[in-house]
């Protein structure tokens, strides 16, 4: 069959198909919830600043206390290749393992279930993480592979497994890298959640999620767990064909909050991509603020450090007027 | 560069390898000690010692067990509990705290094999194989990718398996499905059997990255090529057993490569245990006891090493 021959017939299930694989944006962002959101822009030139202060310093200003509670940080551990910049820095980690130590947290655990089928220690080694925080293996729980128990209400699965240690946490903190992604134009602190999903159970990458949809995965997990902070490693982050391939972009911020979605919309105005055009934060508007009004910047202004993150011609469209 | 590619020639696989006049004893005792120690009360292996059972550690313990001394015990209890995790359609539970089947029923069928168990549960889990199909392959993704609608570059048209039915399909669950639908060809032959191995072996070979290697499942995204990854490189080349010297030359290569310079425990191990598979003479690991408490890396060392049983994963020529 030739393709003009073709193409009548495969029109109409085409057009269904795509529509479920372009996501349709809503017309108009909702309101988001009640009151305003702090975001902390912390500016660190390197990773031998003193990481520790500035985190204490965002903590603060966006008014969390981890006292008594079980702490899950949550890095960005992606693949091996130390030279560049793909996985969430280890001086950022061992920096917040210290932080939530000393603010009294009652436990503070690292876990990661990264997105493709790789050694996990190996992968935590290569990126220095063994060789950087100290008691490493004793705290980390590779959670591809944890023990899992079933969660009702998650998308619109009737029942969905995640880690027993996600689980456990009353705090999950997303410490993201700041990169562009091929996939959703950004990964920020709400995308980072896909690693609490079992590869043991969902493959990998987590197909499951693939499958559902990234815009409405993203979402979905971040309506799920709700007890969060996120730690923005965007000290250097990552530009172009993102979030593996891209190349290495000093924005020297760390950035901080407890509203993911204002997180994420505040480090996209950082890289110079809309926020009110990337399709998960779209769908995730009613869990925290997108819109500027309703965002309480603390620490540095957007205009002071904002870098644009160069985009690839597929998201060109995102570019921040 | 390791050995020649012999996969046209049927091989003859030894268990004991006649390469090597001095192999590991320490090396591969520590590991099969490791396992049996490890073995849960249930019969199962977790991913760590103490943890939850689950399919995938506790195959590749079976298999790294399997014919070993001391070990027909412990290998009759793991056997028990996986074919208790067997549901009604023939599928099998990724572990007894996951409902539903999922790609581990290729597992089972290539331990059942090892095992030489060819009765009703058995045929029950082919069947569902040969019933499942990576949810890609549809008029209607084969149109989105005819008209360049998808943001990656793939044929559509073959069928391959997913993680979890009702999914796409990627090249690890296709690779291992192959490997067991392979091992089961001489007794469950059918046309509908040889025709799911070759889609699935196109399917692998139609994703191939332009490294000449496998990540698991995309090998270009929005006109950038993609690198492949030596853990999935290895596995396709499981699956793919047969195919000729000139579609697996390359990968071939890449492998022996990636093997030297992985920094991946998991993807040293697979790769030696694929190119052992295709006739590799891989000089024997330092024969060093085990370091790590991880189960399946344990295991699949026990497999690998050349007095190992990597050859329990060979399929032999073209079906």
């Amino acid at each position: 069959m030739t393709r003009r021959k073709f193409l009548p017939l495969a029109g109409a299930a085409v057009v269904g198909t795509y529509a479920g694989l372009k996501l349709q944006r809503p017309p108009k962002l909702p309101d988001g919830p009640p009151g305003n959101s702090a975001v902390s822009v912390m500016r660190a030139r390197s990773y031998s600043d003193d990481l520790v202060s500035r985190m204490l310093e965002g903590i603060r200003q966006c008014g969390l206390n981890p006292r008594g509670k079980r702490v899950l940080l949550k890095p960005n551990l992606v693949e091996f290749d130390s030279a560049t910049v793909i996985n969430t820095d280890a001086s950022v980690i061992a920096a917040a393992v210290e932080v939530f130590e000393k603010l009294g947290a009652s436990e503070v655990r690292i876990g990661e279930g990264p997105g493709h089928r790789r050694d996990t220690l190996d992968l935590a080694d290569d990126a220095h993480y063994r060789s950087t925080i100290p008691k490493f293996e004793a705290i980390f729980t590779d959670l591809n592979r944890d023990d899992v128990s079933p969660v009702r209400g998650f998308a619109e699965e009737s029942e969905f497994y995640f880690a027993k240690t996600v689980l456990a946490a009353d705090l999950i903190v997303s410490l993201a890298k700041m990169k562009t992604h091929h996939w959703a134009g950004a990964t920020l602190s709400m995308k980072n959640f896909f690693g609490l999903v079992p590869g043991s159970v969902y493959g990998w990458p987590k197909n499951k999620l693939h499958y559902i949809g990234i815009p409405e995965s993203v979402a979905a997990l971040n309506r799920k767990f709700r007890n969060t902070f996120a730690i923005v490693d965007g000290i250097v982050g990552m530009e172009g064909n993102g979030p593996i391939q891209g190349t290495p972009k000093p924005a020297g911020v760390l950035v901080m909050g407890s509203d993911l979605v204002a997180v994420d919309a505040t480090c996209c105005r950082i890289m110079g991509i809309d926020p009110e055009k990337v399709d998960y934060l779209r769908l995730a508007a009613d869990l925290g603020h997108v819109h500027p009004d309703r965002i309480e910047q603390r620490g540095e202004t957007i205009a002071s450090v904002r870098t644009n993150f160069a985009l690839i011609d597929e998201y060109k469209e995102l570019r921040l007027a | 560069m390791g050995g020649p590619l012999r996969d046209f020639v049927p091989l003859k696989l030894s268990l004991s390898s006649a390469d090597f006049s001095s192999v590991g004893g320490v090396y591969l005792q520590s590991r099969l000690d490791f396992l049996r120690g490890a073995q849960n009360p249930d019969g199962g292996w977790g991913y760590f010692p103490g943890k939850q059972p689950w399919f995938e550690p506790t195959t590749y313990a079976m298999l790294a067990m399997q014919g070993k001394p001391d070990s027909g015990a412990a290998l009759d209890r793991a056997w028990k509990l996986v074919r208790s995790w067997q549901l009604p359609d023939g599928s099998s539970r990724p572990g007894a705290q996951v409902d539903g089947g999922t790609w581990v029923t290729a597992h089972a069928v290539t331990l059942a094999c090892v095992r030489g168990v060819y009765d009703a549960k058995t045929r029950a889990a082919v069947d569902w194989l040969l019933k499942v199909v990576g949810a890609e392959n549809t008029l209607a993704m084969r149109a989105a990718s005819f008209l360049h609608l998808l943001k990656t570059k793939l044929d559509v048209s073959h069928q391959g398996w997913p993680w979890r039915e009702g999914n796409a399909s990627w090249i690890e669950p296709t690779a291992h499905t192959l490997v067991a639908l392979k091992k089961a060809a001489s007794q469950y032959h059918s046309d509908e059997l040889d025709r799911r191995i070759r889609e699935g072996e196109d399917l692998i070979l139609s994703r191939k990255c332009s490294d000449g290697g496998w990540n698991s499942g995309n090998p270009n995204v929005l006109n950038f090529d993609l690198p492949s990854y030596p853990e999935t490189t290895a596995l396709a080349l499981l699956g793919l057993q047969g195919r000729s010297a000139a579609e697996l030359g390359g990968p071939l290569d890449l492998a022996r490569r990636f093997r030297k310079e992985t920094k991946s425990s998991l993807a040293r191990v697979w790769l030696t245990i694929a190119l052992r598979n295709f006739g590799d003479a891989i000089e024997p690991p330092a024969d060093e006891a085990r370091t790590s408490n991880d189960i399946l890396l344990a295991a699949l060392e026990a497999l690998g090493h050349p007095d190992g049983n990597f050859a329990l994963l060979h399929t032999g020529g073209r079906v």
